[in-house]
């Protein structure tokens, strides 16, 4: 924690307490784990980074670093610890597919292009994960996506504060999703709760109409309840004066009761008085 | 006739405001505006006719939100099939209204008349 307070860029060796770190949890995890293959995944992707930052203002390695140590605790393979730590140099740095697959097998290769392949790229460079993308994706893949977007959940602050509510709610719809099918309990608790805490930290979901609101639509099912929180928010955004947000808030929340009940009727049938 | 939702008041409302351009997508601040409803009202109608597959909901493209730095807004549009029942609907009930306000004038009782 405390190297993001120096201001001076850190030389790579700022990395050897996290590099220390994933050699302790692989002891534990992976006692036979090639380590010499992990360092040289690391020392390449160091290096092809370098000079990178992340939004945080971190080098970037710190990413595939957080990376490799959240798949370690999940006794990943090899090949999935390595991919994690080279995941973002095809794309991002001058290293290519031919020069990694030479250097770490076939199938390192495979999972790198494997995890960049769910991204979809909408416009203005804005990456998506479709659903249909991950009922393809092969399960060690989609373990390394997961623990990529666990360590962007992290630190999704440093991003503008509409993206992080798109990343929010897709960690929801799809990745939390994900963990449970592939059985990472852990992560898929810390997953939702981080998503949870992004849609509060937003700007109207901390004003007293955002959190009148959010109090309220306690009372809906938990599965419907951010996609109501996330349209009230944005109604609340589109109301320049105050007296109108709290208007709107009250209002709303006096139909949430009966928006609660709605949902949680058997749908109505052919019934008719009279 | 009968319809997959019971025609409260404040479900015409919100269908005869949605059906003055049914292919228009809207939020629900716009539909509560159009219609008259406050929006604790709006919400749980919308809810019902989406349950019945009268009306759909998406969320905008994310791209147009970033673009103008805003949260996504949700987006409610009448079905095709929940168009045309609708207008069926809403037919028969001012169709109604008006058989019950002539058989007020007359003496023969109505069909609503003749219990009360």
């Amino acid at each position: 924690m405390t190297s993001r307070l120096q201001i001076q860029p850190q030389p790579p060796a700022c990395h050897a307490d996290a590099l220390a770190d994933l050699r302790e949890i692989l002891r534990v995890t992976r006692p036979d784990a090639d380590v010499e293959r992990i360092q040289r995944a690391y020392d390449v992707a160091a290096s092809w980074h370098q000079g990178q930052t992340r939004r945080s203002g971190d080098p970037y390695i710190t990413h595939p670093l957080a990376v490799v140590t959240i798949l370690a605790e999940t006794g990943a393979d090899d090949e999935m610890l390595c991919a994690a730590l080279l995941h973002d140099t095809i794309e991002d740095t001058p290293y290519t597919l031919a020069a990694l697959s030479g250097e770490f097998g076939a199938g390192v290769a495979a999972l790198v292009t494997g995890t960049a392949a769910l991204d979809q790229i909408k416009g203005r460079g804005r990456r998506t994960v479709s659903q249909a993308a991950v009922k393809r994706a092969d399960t060690r893949v989609l373990a390394i996506k997961l623990a990529d977007r666990l360590h962007n959940m992290r630190t999704v602050q440093f991003i503008p504060q509409v993206k992080q509510l798109c990343k929010a709610r897709e960690s929801l719809d799809i990745f939390v999703r994900v963990a449970a099918q592939l059985g990472m309990d852990t992560i898929e608790v810390e997953l939702e709760a981080l998503a949870y805490a992004t849609m509060k930290r937003n700007r109207h979901a901390r004003s007293a109409s955002g959190r009148l609101l959010l109090t309220v639509a306690a009372l809906l099912p938990a599965a419907i309840r951010i996609r109501w929180c996330e349209e009230w928010l944005a109604e609340l955004h589109t109301l320049p004066a105050r007296r109108d947000r709290v208007r709107f808030a009250i209002h709303t929340a006096s139909g949430i009761p009966q928006l609660a009940f709605t949902v949680r009727m058997p749908a109505w049938g052919h019934r008719r008085s009279g | 006739m009968k319809y997959a939702i019971k025609m409260t008041g404040p479900v015409q409302q919100v269908l005869r405001a949605m059906l003055e351009d049914a292919a228009v997508p809207r939020y629900g601040l716009e539909i509560s505006k159009q219609a008259g409803l406050e929006t604790g009202t709006l919400y749980p109608v919308m809810a019902r006719l989406e349950r019945v597959g009268w009306v759909k909901s998406s969320w905008e493209d994310p791209d147009l939100s970033i673009r103008d730095g805003r949260p996504r807004r949700r987006y409610y549009q009448l079905t095709k099939d929940g168009a045309e029942q609708a207008r069926l609907a809403l037919a028969e009930i001012s169709f109604r209204r008006e058989k019950r306000r002539s058989s007020l004038t007359s003496t023969r009782p109505g069909p609503m008349g003749a219990s009360l």
